[in-house]
């Protein structure tokens, strides 16, 4: 054999003591023998069971596969390095290696990025879908009354010393009975499996929410801005839908899949919590949408089987949807809004529609809380 | 061949070689992907991250090696991903119960986290420790991540109760035992600083915090005529906040003085808050042993100033960067919906551009705080250790294996990573 054998100096440790071992080391055919300065040799490693080492730029640091001691080998000189990077296939001082493993890292995360957010988009509400329906009722009902606590400490003001719920003084009681009037003429009409309960409480947003299991809160602000008795009662028709749709319990549903989904996978990464809220928000407001044209299309036919006037639920949205604080015109005022009356008013069939409420119940339920 | 602790050639025995720019380039990297990724990247970051740090830190002229791999995170994070979920859910179902259960179970999820928290520090020390080869041998940690975990919970609460003043004895107990159990191959480390010391260098930075808010806790409380107040409170009714104006006519400048107080307070916490680090991470280098070998710190403070200060000056820079390029976005955007209708698409694009701008900015920060603060910490930490008693390093024998990142998972999951 003619091949030139190069040979260069090294620091080696024996991973069983940690004393430091000034070497020689030389390149055989098959492999790196390694002595101390005296000649006498200490070790010899194949080229095949070389692995380079985590190291400064300046240092080669050289271990061997599968050894059961943290053996380790170090080489400063750059060109020695070299003629042992040029022998051994897993010393890589190019980075090439490293580099084709990184690239096929970065497009398996991307992968698993996209895998997530179709899941996020289409898989959950999927998921919350199929398995809300399976939820016995008396679940739902247990989940409505734990949400109803958490609702109540959110949303009640706790001023003036006045109950949440309206309609529990003398001067109110009045519009307690007429609110009744129009839930059970709605209960009748939609023949409702439970007992429908509704109560008008102290908030002065326009709005109206139904819980799980089926309780609905109407703001009073709601009732103020009201034209007639048959808008109230359009918005309860449209709030028994989501009751009916369960679309509460898929929303709870929905946000625990998300927040599953990005809170637990994403980690600890800066700024994590933020995104995932606001990627919920985003995500849940588009499902939001699709259970809001559905418990129209509900609402707007629990309206005609009552015999009310479906157009009223229209008339109300419209309201409410065009006038609205100009920091919540974003998600409020939008097309979408004259796309919903629109549908509303289609749906509408009932020819001579009657009132929910005479003048006299109407004015009482106006006063449903108080003055 | 020679036996050689090295160590006089390089000063008090350690050194940095890591250069910014490559670190700069690392994190800047690190940060794209991670965004790309979701954050999946992370585990390959913190392995980089870990691998610049320790190997660019030579001590006695030998640097160190991180031998942890970004699959070994990844297992660790999923494995705490099985041993979560049953938690969570446990927490989620406990509060859907309407009885007593559901009313503790915020505080019990609480404190259960949190003792779990703290068994993920400890388990996670145990990883890095484990993938730290010096001169062929690893290091190690034994004691219970248990014992720990109550042990550092109980100590929090008693500096949480005593507004910090118990800090440096917590410090101190926690670091003795972490010490205890830490080994360098068969040499056994342990940690000899006082805490008393901690106490008696860092007093006057708690006066000067504290001092503000407690005078204007004494201010409120002999301004307030207490029985009027609790009457007003019992009566209840209608118009509370105006009877409560009117039996004590001093509440609304009390309140105002005690924000100020509190501002003021808080403005001198942050501009200590160097110092403070300073003061805490030399006196807990000095106290590190490891059998014979004793170290030194002597970390200047106007250093850490000086790393912040770079910190504050790239901030700034990026700050004017973003904020040309969100003027640009917005007018494009602005100029879109004055022309056009705002559908559901226009409204997704923009919350869609503001999501990314926040990640874009969250990333910026926090990179620009790794490669300037953290850095720099690591880097002046480091350079600032006079080690002696080195011949103790000659004749180490190796024990110890390696464990499992199942902290780090842990901690990954909980939000409670350190480097």
């Amino acid at each position: 054999m003619n091949v030139p054998m190069a040979s260069g100096a090294g620091v080696y440790f024996d991973g069983i003591t940690s004393t430091r071992h000034d070497v020689l080391v030389v390149l055989k055919p098959a492999g790196l023998q390694i002595s101390g300065h005296d000649g006498h040799p200490l070790n010899e490693w194949p080229y095949d069971e070389l692995e380079e080492l985590s190291a400064p730029d300046s240092l080669l640091r050289l271990g061997r596969l599968n050894s059961a001691v943290l053996e380790r080998l170090e080489i400063s000189d750059k060109t020695f390095a070299a003629e042992i990077d040029a022998r051994a296939a897993l010393v890589d001082r190019t980075g090439t290696l490293q580099r084709r493993q990184r690239l096929s890292v970065i497009a398996w995360s991307i992968g698993a990025t996209a895998s997530l957010l179709l899941v996020a988009w289409f898989g959950v509400p999927a998921i919350a879908e199929r398995l809300t329906p399976l939820l016995p009722a008396a679940v739902e009902r247990r989940l409505g009354s734990a949400v109803d606590i958490q609702v109540r400490g959110m949303l009640d003001p706790r001023h003036s010393g006045a109950s949440f719920d309206c309609g529990k003084t003398a001067t109110e009681v009045p519009g307690r009975a007429a609110l009744e009037k129009i839930i059970r003429r709605l209960e009748v009409a939609a023949a409702l499996p439970f007992a429908l309960r509704a109560e008008v409480v102290r908030r002065d947003e326009a709005n109206a929410i139904a819980l799980p299991g089926g309780q609905v809160y109407v703001f009073r602000g709601l009732i103020d801005k009201a034209g007639n008795a048959d808008e109230v009662a359009g918005v309860i028709a449209h709030e028994i839908g989501h009751v009916v749709h369960r679309d509460g319990t898929k929303a709870m549903l929905q946000g625990a899949g998300l927040s599953f989904l990005f809170g637990m996978l994403l980690g600890d990464f800066v700024g994590g919590g933020a995104v995932v809220i606001a990627a919920k928000t985003i995500l849940q407001s588009s499902y939001t949408r699709e259970a809001e044209t559905a418990a129209d299309t509900y609402g707007a036919g629990l309206m005609n089987k009552a015999g009310g006037d479906a157009r009223a639920l229209a008339v109300i949205l419209d309201k409410i949807g065009g006038a609205t604080e100009p920091g919540m015109k974003i998600l409020l005022d939008h097309p979408e809004t004259k796309a919903r009356v629109a549908a509303i008013n289609r749906l509408a069939t009932t020819q001579a529609p009657s009132a929910f409420l005479d003048p006299a119940e109407w004015s009482a339920l106006k006063q449903i809380c108080g003055s | 061949m020679g036996l050689d602790a090295g160590g006089t050639a390089t000063g008090g025995g350690v050194r940095f070689l890591g250069q910014r720019r490559s670190y700069w380039r690392l994190l800047i990297r690190g940060a794209a992907l991670l965004m790309l990724t979701l954050g999946i990247y992370r585990f390959w970051l913190v392995t980089d991250v870990r691998r610049f740090l320790w190997s660019n830190t030579e001590i006695a002229g030998e640097p160190l090696e991180y031998s942890g791999t970004p699959l070994e995170l990844l297992l660790g994070f999923l494995i705490a991903i099985a041993i979560l979920i049953p938690v969570y859910a446990g927490i989620f179902l406990a509060a859907l119960d309407l009885g007593t259960i559901g009313k503790l179970s915020g505080a019990t999820g609480f404190a259960a986290l949190g003792i779990i928290g703290q068994y993920a520090i400890y388990r996670a020390r145990r990883y890095r420790l484990t993938r730290t080869i010096f001169r062929g041998l690893r290091f190690h940690q034994e004691g219970s991540a248990w014992a720990f975990a109550f042990r550092a919970v109980a100590w929090w609460a008693v500096t949480a109760l005593t507004l910090g003043l118990a800090y440096p004895f917590q410090v101190a107990s926690l670091e003795r035992y972490k010490m205890r159990h830490t080994y360098y191959g068969d040499l056994a480390g342990r940690f000899d600083a006082s805490a008393l010391r901690l106490l008696l260098r860092g007093f006057l930075m708690w006066i000067l915090v504290i001092g503000p808010l407690a005078f204007a806790v004494v201010v409120f409380a002999s301004t307030i005529d207490w029985v009027a107040l609790v009457d007003v409170l019992t009566q209840g009714g209608d118009d509370m906040m105006s009877k409560i104006e009117g039996s004590n006519p001093n509440l609304g400048g009390a309140i105002v003085f005690g924000m100020l107080m509190s501002g003021i307070s808080m403005t001198i916490a942050a501009l200590l808050y160097p110092a403070f680090q300073a003061v805490v991470l030399r006196w807990w280098s000095s106290g590190l042993r490891f059998g014979t070998i004793e170290v030194q710190s002597h970390l200047r403070m106007r250093n850490v100033y000086g790393a912040y200060a770079r910190f504050v000056g790239y901030a700034i820079l990026f700050s004017m960067a973003m904020g040309i390029v969100a003027a640009i976005v917005l007018g494009v955007i602005g100029a879109g919906t004055s022309i056009g209708k705002v559908g559901t698409a226009g409204e997704i694009t923009a919350t869609l551009a503001a999501l990314i701008g926040y990640v874009i900015a969250a990333l910026g920060y926090s990179t620009i705080y790794r490669a300037t603060v953290l850095l720099s910490l690591w880097q002046l930490g480091m350079e600032s250790l006079q080690l002696s008693g080195l011949s103790g390093l000659e004749r180490v024998k190796a024990t110890g294996r390696p464990s499992s990142a199942i902290g780090e998972g842990l901690a990954d999951a909980l939000n409670v990573g350190g480097y």
